[in-house]
């Protein structure tokens, strides 16, 4: 029970730390540095609750710590692998996020920090308790909680309109999903009268024999309101509008963690809850589908953006899409090929993992970027990279990582996403397809990464960026991207170990046995994986021998290069080449917005008035809160209180004022008026 | 192993070693259609040495400048240890397949490319944007090919495509995607009428502009062995005949049938006026959507 207690003295401590900060938001650095100390404290007991359930099997409460009996609900602490992976990413980004904030926040020195760490130590919160409760009213709470917070810390910069009004979009657009998710539950709720997972698992399989249309209704509610949070297109809207306004450090944990909790949900409802049937058949086919239209559209879109946190909040969109692809086909094969689900979803669990961290990554490059010019605007950076050394670095890094360029940790998952849509696609045509668009997308992945890296850290500056203001950002900025780029890199270089972790975390979600063993999918080797769909290797990837053979080459090149150049040439330092013409700073950069011109053309369009640009409307018109006038009027205290009740008195008193008239002989007349109606009222009152 | 590693030898010899003499000869045959003498067969090998001599003229301070070169060329010479190159067997076919090959030539394109954006020229940025959109369009035709023979052979193996083309015999979707490969090996290799990037006479060299002296010296070698590379691929992989079981037989007839399309490359090359990169982008598009009918063929084992 030890770990049991650890756990929840790390949530209490989050809970206490969020009230401190609350009280000493005043004191900017102390608070910070507050609001860090107990974000590590804590992950260091969630990560070693996860490593105790990786060791030692899954960790559930004997007793619920809180019964609601009239609703058959009750808070049961269960945690198995899936939530301990997710614990641990969880816990990783955002102790990188706190140490981050502790300097970026005096970007936002206006904004009261009152509004910040309080929620944001109660976003980690909310954030665990998603994945540490076995009971779905629980669930909803901490979504809920998870949901509010992370609104709160969207519309940080509250005076801008544009800003609340992104909140509000996310806010409306998650609470229509948790309105689809809450129908969904009560539909199965009304059969079982309890709210535990099992128990609505077992609904689900009583519903999958008498009522499949209900059934259908019931996943369909549940896929939109988990697609809404994992922000699959088109459910996901909100995203590119609330991250570029969210402080870097939040649109980091935003994007690295909770929107991958959507991912967290659908396995737990499609996978655990739903029965062995042919639902996992359709409803595979349907994720999916999903998934490939938001990593074209997602990703299509990202290269048309000079935004750089818009960018790479597009690249979000695509990097799900590719997640929840790997998640429909293992859903689809989990029936017929156990073997092929397994590969799919360790795919998908891998990707999740690996986009946690160069997604936090990015964003937090990003802030760097935003710290020091001041601007997203990728037309108006460049150059960044000599200033800034190390952040430049892991960029690049994350850069890498996102494309999918080997040895960097998107490689290994991608190719396991690869691998598992082309040989799905042998029996199903249509995984093939998107295995196809799958890789072709991946190139648009590089490209949009080499454009965020081209525009922000290489090239030209821009004439409006100052090169003598600008420096490397402080440690406390540093230390986290360099924690997340070793990560990145780290992930990729031993997949078979990551995957070694990775596969307990989907086994526990299906009854012992049910899946094949480890070593017959990957086989036996320590470094490199060997894919086999029983029977035949059909894929390898060994990184550990690309770097082996990498080195090779390049110590035969250096020698040869050493050798044949005889110590070396001079080396000069000259300026850059223009043609041999005089020119002004400002017309020798390229701007983002230049690349890749003649091919995002093919998917620039105008539908009705809205310009698409990568398949994406330019400007989601951002909705305006409007109420319905009855609801408006009632609300509107001022004019039926205020205003009937001010308008009176003023009525009155002008009446009032008209006694007033100069003449003294009639002021007499009043008092001795009043002095008369006074003696008769006397006159007129019983005695006594 | 000793196998393996005397195959790898091999394999990075015929990639690095040879590929400047197979540029010789395309250089040769240029002048020819020009009406020309040209220079010497082996005038590569001289540039090369010529180039490591030079000054090392450097526009920016940047690490990047110093490293990406190196990551290019690594790269590629990395990437000839994934292909057989007329054995049928990669020496590194056991550590990664056909998937893995197509991405270390994107880092060798990566690698490229940050090479040229890390300098300020505008030309050189340019031909990034250019180099990439070449890559967007181009590199779905390789995928689509290897995806084919990996339908076929139910492996992505390139070894196993290779034993399963031979024994299997000339298919409809392998003849498809071969076609369409060989229309898209002229960009892979970036020769006319598809150096867009580099386009001397429009950007002054593109991607290279800001090269000089050694580092020009490693991306010029790169950019020869790739070419060696994707047609070894194209010989190898799409067209494994004849095979005679005798290793030394196998790797000369691998040669030749290199040769053989190292000149039709250098023919085209010699004949054609530069597109512009619109054209380029349409011209590929085209092409993988007829590539897309081979995987059609794939799936129904034709």
């Amino acid at each position: 029970m030890m770990p049991l207690w650890i756990f929840l003295i790390s949530l209490a401590l989050l809970a206490v730390g969020a009230g401190i900060t609350a009280i000493t938001y005043k004191l900017r650095n102390i608070c910070s540095w507050i609001a860090f100390a107990t974000v590590s404290t804590s992950s260091i007991g969630i990560i070693y609750t996860a490593v105790e359930i990786f060791v030692h099997g899954p960790i559930v409460t004997m007793d619920p710590l809180l019964r609601i009996p009239g609703l058959g609900a009750s808070l049961m602490i269960s945690m198995d692998a899936l939530s301990a992976l997710f614990l641990v990413i969880i816990a990783v980004v955002c102790v990188c996020s706190t140490l981050y904030s502790i300097r970026y926040m005096s970007h936002y020195r206006e904004e009261s920090l009152l509004r910040y760490y309080p929620f944001l130590l109660l976003f980690a919160l909310g954030m665990i308790g998603v994945v540490c409760v076995s009971d779905m009213l629980f669930f909803f709470v901490f979504w809920e909680i998870m949901t509010l917070t992370s609104y709160i810390l969207v519309v940080y910069e509250r005076g801008k309109e544009t800003n609340l009004r992104a909140g509000f979009l996310y806010f409306l657009m998650t609470h229509v999903g948790l309105v689809c998710m809450f129908a969904a539950t009560f539909l199965l709720y009304a059969r079982v009268g309890s709210f535990s997972f099992q128990a609505l698992g077992d609904a689900m399989g009583m519903l999958a024999t008498q009522n499949t249309g209900l059934l259908h209704l019931v996943l369909a509610l549940f896929f939109i309101g988990f697609a809404t949070k994992a922000a699959a297109i088109p459910f996901g809207l909100w995203l590119p509008e609330a991250h570029p306004v969210a402080p870097s450090s939040v649109s980091a944990i935003l994007s690295g963690v909770m929107i991958k909790l959507g991912v967290y949900a659908i396995l737990r409802v499609f996978v655990m809850m739903l029965p062995s049937s042919h639902f996992w058949y359709t409803w595979g086919e349907i994720i999916a589908i999903f998934g490939v239209v938001s990593l074209v559209i997602g990703s299509l879109a990202a290269l048309a953006q000079d935004d750089s946190k818009r960018l790479i909040a597009f690249s979000s969109i695509g990097q799900t899409g590719y997640i929840l692809l790997a998640v429909g086909i293992g859903i689809t094969f989990l029936r017929v090929s156990p073997a092929l689900a397994t590969v799919a979803f360790l795919a998908a669990l891998y990707h999740l993992t690996n986009d946690a961290a160069f997604k936090a990554l990015l964003f937090l490059n990003a802030g760097a970027t935003i710290y020091r010019t001041g601007t997203r605007d990728l037309n108006k950076m460049g150059g960044l990279g000599t200033l800034m050394p190390i952040t430049a670095t892991t960029g690049l890094v994350a850069c890498l990582s996102v494309a999918g360029i080997p040895p960097f940790s998107g490689f290994s998952s991608k190719w396991l996403i690869f691998q598992s849509s082309l040989i799905g696609g042998i029996d199903m045509p249509l995984y093939l397809f998107f295995g196809v668009i799958a890789l072709f997308i991946s190139v648009v992945t590089l490209a949009y990464a080499l454009k965020y890296m081209n525009a922000s850290f290489l090239g030209k500056s821009h004439s409006e960026v100052n090169r003598s203001l600008i420096t490397e950002v402080p440690v406390t900025m540093k230390i986290p991207q360099i924690i997340l780029a070793v990560i990145c890199f780290g992930l990729g270089v031993l997949p078979i170990m990551v995957l070694k972790l990775l596969y307990p975390a989907f086994k526990c979600l299906l009854p012992a046995g049910y899946l094949p063993d480890f070593t017959s999918l990957f086989g036996t080797g320590l470094a490199g994986v060997n894919l086999s769909f029983g029977g035949s290797i059909s894929g390898m990837w060994n990184p550990l021998w690309l770097l082996i053979g990498t080195g090779f080459c390049f110590c035969l090149g250096y020698c040869v290069f050493k050798f044949a150049s005889a110590g070396g040439s001079r080396v000069r330092v000259a300026e850059t080449w223009y043609g041999g013409r005089e020119h002004a700073p400002g017309e020798v950069q390229y701007a983002s917005s230049s690349f890749y011109m003649a091919f995002k053309q093919y998917f620039a369009l105008r539908v009705k008035g809205i310009n698409f640009e990568g398949l994406y409307p330019k400007s989601v018109p951002l909705p305006r809160m409007t109420m319905p006038q009855p609801l408006r009027a009632v609300l509107d205290i001022d004019r039926w209180l205020y205003y009937p009740f001010a308008a009176g008195f003023l009525k009155l008193s002008r009446w009032f004022s008209r006694v007033h008239v100069g003449i003294p002989q009639i002021y007499i007349l009043w008092v001795i008026i009043g002095v008369i109606v006074a003696i008769i009222v006397l006159f007129a009152l019983p005695a006594g | 192993m000793t196998f393996a590693i005397g195959i790898g030898l091999l394999n990075l010899f015929i990639v690095l070693g040879l590929s400047p003499l197979f540029e010789g000869v395309a250089r040769k045959l240029r002048a020819m259609v020009h009406s020309r003498i040209g220079p010497p067969l082996i005038q590569p090998y001289y540039d090369l040495l010529k180039l490591l001599g030079k000054e090392d003229i450097q526009s920016s301070s940047n690490y990047l400048a110093r490293l990406a070169p190196w990551v290019c060329f690594t790269a590629v010479a990395t990437a000839a240890l994934f292909v057989p190159l007329g054995t049928g067997q990669a020496p590194f076919g056991a550590f990664g397949d056909a998937i893995v090959f197509v991405y270390i030539m994107a880092l060798a394109a990566a690698a490229l490319m940050l090479t040229a954006a890390v300098s300020e020229n505008p030309f050189a940025s340019v031909g990034v944007s250019r180099e990439m959109m070449l890559q967007l369009t181009v590199e779905p035709v390789l995928v689509v090919a290897f995806v084919v023979a990996a339908i076929n052979a139910h492996s992505f193996g390139m070894g196993d495509m290779v034993t399963w083309y031979r024994f299997h015999g000339l298919s409809i979707s392998m003849s498809i995607v071969t076609i369409v490969l060989f229309l898209a090996l002229q960009a892979q290799v970036g020769k006319l009428p598809f150096d867009i990037a580099e386009a001397e006479s429009e950007i002054a060299g593109g991607l290279f502009i800001e090269q000089s002296g050694p580092k020009y010296a490693l991306l010029r070698w790169a950019m020869m062995a790739k070419q060696i590379i994707f047609a070894s691929i194209f010989a190898q992989v799409f067209i494994p005949w004849p095979k005679t079981g005798n290793l030394a037989w196998d790797i000369l007839i691998h040669l030749a049938k290199v040769l053989g399309l190292v000149i039709v490359i250098g023919l085209i090359d010699a004949v054609n006026p530069r597109l512009r990169i619109d054209q380029a982008i349409k011209y590929y598009l085209t092409l993988v959507f007829f590539s897309l009918g081979g995987i059609a063929f794939a799936i129904i084992g034709a």
